[in-house]
């Protein structure tokens, strides 16, 4: 007995003494699908032999640990998710400023004007319907946001929760700044009663639509391409007429985080144009005017957009989203 | 106070108490606590507008009534079928029993979300058998309750079962015989004899079935569509909304029904114990009638081809390209488990590893001091380290972040935090074996070693620790199981450093990427089979080298 007691202290001490390893580690939240992630993070490691030990977590649920974790961040830098969730990230203080040193110019709308966020790719708000089931129920793809309440679309309507997804939060705060806050909130209950039910991830209302458990999903129109119809899935893209918001997708340095060094590292290889040119696989469009676009993705000037304003979007986002459970009851 | 002298006698023995205790206290106590404190303070003073808030909006008190309807139909359908196999098996004497047995222990070991997926693939709006069966004709509708009730009864029946297998084979056969020699028949036998000998049994089935119920968040998190229940609503107000406060409230919501179905069971069902075991032979006569065994296999049957239809589609799923789309057949899931799940798999491993044997150590010097030792603060003792069991997850999850987020305990994005969840969460069941195999062993065994001079830690070593392998290794095999397939409570303390594999399966089921996440489970489960088949030999090994000992000792 005393053997096995000690060839149990053995395992536990050789088990403990595995994970001490040398080199340089950064610790990131990313709000990127896991795949996604996995298409870039490998990259930056090996050309800069920096370690990443990274979380994938939707953008809201990013943005509740970032603030849990103030007085001990856990890790420097949060990548992926739309501008304005980092909005709030700065709002509520967990972001760091970096200025990275370009030799091209980021627009005004994709870096906050103190640099507490850098923009890295744009991408709209679509609907990807099953043609399967619009076969089926005899409608075509919805091409106004009126259309998702048509009868037809009764349960089969995808979309994240608000407050887990930067994507569903987008839609939103687009809803909001288009048609004012009151006339929002009544289009949403109505929409709710078409909605089957919601999500935790932004992206996760494609697949359901490529599966056919639902006809439509309100998500972004990469996510709708990667994990629709590139797939493989009888899926097809349509953008509402009225005007459709967009993300600037966005990634922060944390404050106080343990290597703030390997952070800005990061964020200027994401800004080069190999880097960008990797989100072709992704179908985002890139910001950096080198870079690759991928075929079929959707570029800012193909759809109609709002003005949209995502500073205003990222400081509403708590009252809006207080109003949004109550009145949705979600 | 002569107890304390004799304590203070043995610095070991008192060291021991110590310890344990202080670490019950700030493993298992104070994190409570802490959820607690959190829903009642609010700035500054004692408040309870968390509750008033949380009970006045029609959508946060609908979690709590979803919660209780649920555990309550799933600990009644979930006791009837562990009942129906624990009575075909222990008293019907159906045939295939040994693989009757083993179908219904099974889901104890597959990760939880496991049916899930499996009801997903076969029920959903694209099921397999939705499509092919009913052919639009009917909706199962299992994003929701139905859903929920039929993955959980089946995830959580096997504890009912093994209950009720434990009280079957507890009764006398022979009052049953009795009963029939007296003129009763078959039925009058069931009814007046065999069904009362085993209500309590099934009431306290019924309770653990209702708090696995109630704690249980994988499933809920893919399958409850709009029907929310607590331990999910919990996490998303934590984690999607950064409100601690709301969250800690729904918490304590959560651990209300669920302490007071503990302590209803521990406290005052499994006192009412109508165990009739005489020790005297029993003529093995039947107490059923061939039709009624043909209707109980029948029975057990058909559970058991839903069962198998389950996890059937999780190992077809996970060889198809794209369920929905693409059924062609392919390897490469299985490839990429390997590619991007080798770390995931590693830490969990490692994690496991270093849990599993201090968990069973621990809980078996536990069950020694509680069944053997008399000291003050020994029935706190015995309550605190079981408490953890019936403690939803979640809560306990939120209650480390809370505690373990700050100095002076900081111990988020360590392995240590979860190494330590895993050790406070699995304890009870190792404990609850050692206490179960102490209560056999004469205490004259190790009261000749302490005569003979050895102290308290030398016996426990020497003595009561061989004499207990077996508790001591079912122990460890059901907290590795549990170390492996945790996701409510893990869920909260994960970090970048340390990636659980069940976390990355729901990940992938979140993201609908349904033939990875079948992949990536049934990897796990082979992994799990295969540990306990190497812990199945180990114990062999060593009752075999025990009994080599026996001669001389």
């Amino acid at each position: 007995m005393r053997r096995i007691l000690m060839l149990l202290t053995l395992v536990a001490a050789a088990a403990w003494a595995i994970p001490a390893q040398g080199g340089q580690v950064l610790h990131m939240y990313s709000a990127l699908d896991t795949a996604e992630s996995q298409l870039y993070i490998p990259e930056f490691e090996k050309e800069t032999g920096i370690k990443v030990q990274w979380v994938r977590l939707s953008s809201g649920e990013v943005l509740a640990r970032l603030r849990a974790e103030a007085k001990n961040p856990q890790v420097s830098i949060w990548f992926g998710g739309p501008s304005q969730d980092h909005i709030t990230g700065k709002k509520v203080g967990t972001s760091a400023p970096y200025t990275p040193p370009l030799d091209w110019t980021l627009p005004a709308n994709a870096h906050d004007p103190e640099w507490h966020w850098v923009g890295y790719y744009f991408g709209a708000i679509g609907f990807g319907s099953n043609t399967e089931f619009l076969k089926k129920a005899g409608v075509s793809a919805p091409t106004s946001w009126d259309d998702l309440l048509q009868p037809a679309f009764k349960g089969q309507i995808a979309i994240a929760f608000p407050y887990t997804s930067g994507t569903s939060y987008t839609v939103l705060a687009t809803l909001v700044q288009m048609m004012g806050e009151d006339k929002a909130f009544e289009y949403w209950k109505k929409l709710n009663q078409n909605v089957h039910h919601y999500d935790k991830s932004g992206s996760a209302p494609v697949t359901q639509a490529g599966l056919g458990e639902v006809g439509v999903a309100v998500s972004f129109s990469h996510d709708i391409l990667t994990k629709g119809s590139d797939k493989g899935y009888p899926i097809a893209m349509t953008f509402p007429k009225e005007g459709t918001g967009f993300e600037i997708g966005g990634m922060s340095l944390v404050k106080g985080g343990p290597e703030p060094e390997l952070a800005k590292k990061f964020v200027d290889w994401a800004l080069t144009a190999r880097a960008q040119s990797m989100m072709k696989q992704w179908f985002r469009i890139p910001l950096n005017p080198k870079a690759e676009v991928a075929k079929g993705a959707v570029r800012a000037d193909q759809v109609k957009l709002i003005n949209f304003d995502a500073v205003k979007a990222g400081e509403e986002r708590d009252r809006l989203i207080k109003r949004w459970r109550s009145e949705i009851g979600q | 106070m002569i107890e304390l002298r004799k304590i203070l006698r043995d610095p070991v023995l008192a060291a021991t108490i110590g310890v344990i205790a202080v670490a019950l206290f700030l493993f298992v106590v104070y994190p409570l606590f802490k959820v607690f404190q959190m829903s009642v303070v609010a700035d500054g003073g004692l408040s309870l507008h968390i509750y008033s808030d949380l009970l006045d909006k029609s959508f946060e008190r609908r979690p709590i009534y979803n919660s209780l309807i649920l555990g309550a139909l799933v600990g009644v359908a979930g006791t009837a079928v562990g009942y129906l196999f624990a009575f075909a098996i222990a008293r019907a004497d159906v045939p295939w029993k040994g693989f009757f047995r083993i179908i219904a222990t099974f889901p104890i070991i597959s990760p939880p979300f496991v049916l899930s997926l499996a009801a997903i693939l076969l029920l959903g709006r694209q099921g397999f058998i939705t499509r092919t069966v009913f052919q639009g004709w009917w909706d199962p509708h299992i994003y929701g309750l139905r859903g929920l009730i039929l993955v959980e009864t089946i995830a959580f029946f096997p504890t009912a079962f093994l209950i009720m297998l434990g009280i079957l084979q507890a009764i006398d056969p022979a009052l049953e015989e009795s009963s029939l020699n007296l003129g009763a028949t078959r039925w009058q036998v069931f009814r007046t004899v065999t069904l009362p000998l085993s209500i309590p049994g099934l009431a306290s089935s019924l309770l653990v079935v209702f708090v696995e119920s109630l704690a249980d968040f994988g499933n809920p998190i893919i399958l409850s569509g709009n029907f929310h229940v607590l331990s999910v609503q919990a996490y998303l107000q934590i984690t999607g909304m950064a409100d601690f406060a709301g969250g800690a409230g729904l918490a304590v919501l959560l651990l209300l029904p669920t302490l007071v179905a503990f302590l209803l069971q521990k406290y005052w069902v499994s006192r009412k114990s109508y165990v009739t075991v005489t020790g005297k032979p029993s003529p093995g006569r039947l107490s059923v009638d061939p039709m009624t065994r043909r209707l109980l296999f029948c029975l057990c049957l058909a559970v058991t081809g839903g069962i198998l239809l389950l996890y059937g589609t999780v190992v077809f799923g996970s060889f198809v390209t794209l369920w929905g789309a693409n059924y062609t057949l392919t390897l490469k899931h299985y490839v990429s488990v390997f590619k991007i799940g080798g770390g995931y798999l590693r830490d969990t491993l490692i994690l496991a590893g270093v849990a599993t044997p201090i968990t069973g150590i621990l809980g078996m010097v536990i069950a020694f001091l509680v069944v053997r030792k008399e000291f003050a603060g020994k029935g706190l003792m015995d309550l605190t380290s079981m408490l953890t069991f019936a403690v939803p997850g979640t809560v306990v999850g939120i209650g480390y972040i809370l505690v373990f987020n700050e100095p002076p305990l900081l111990l988020t994005g360590t392995a240590a935090i979860i190494v330590l969840l895993f050790i406070f969460r699995n304890v009870p069941v190792g404990i609850r074996a050692g206490v179960a195999a102490l209560q056999q062993i004469d205490k004259a065994i190790e009261e000749a070693a302490t005569n003979l001079g050895a102290g308290t830690a030398r016996t426990f070593v020497t003595i009561t620790l061989p004499l207990i392998t077996p508790a001591f290794f079912s122990g460890l095999a059901y907290s590795f199981v549990r170390c492996m397939t945790a996701i409510s409570a893990v869920i909260f303390v994960v970090s970048g450093s340390w990636n659980l594999i069940t976390v990355a399966i729901l990940g992938l089921v979140e993201n609908a990427d349904l033939s990875q996440a079948a992949a990536f489970s049934l990897v796990l489960v082979a992994i799990v089979l295969l540990v306990l088949g190497l812990m199945q030999y180990g114990v062999g090994r060593v009752a075999t080298s025990q009994m080599g000992y026996e001669p001389q000792g």
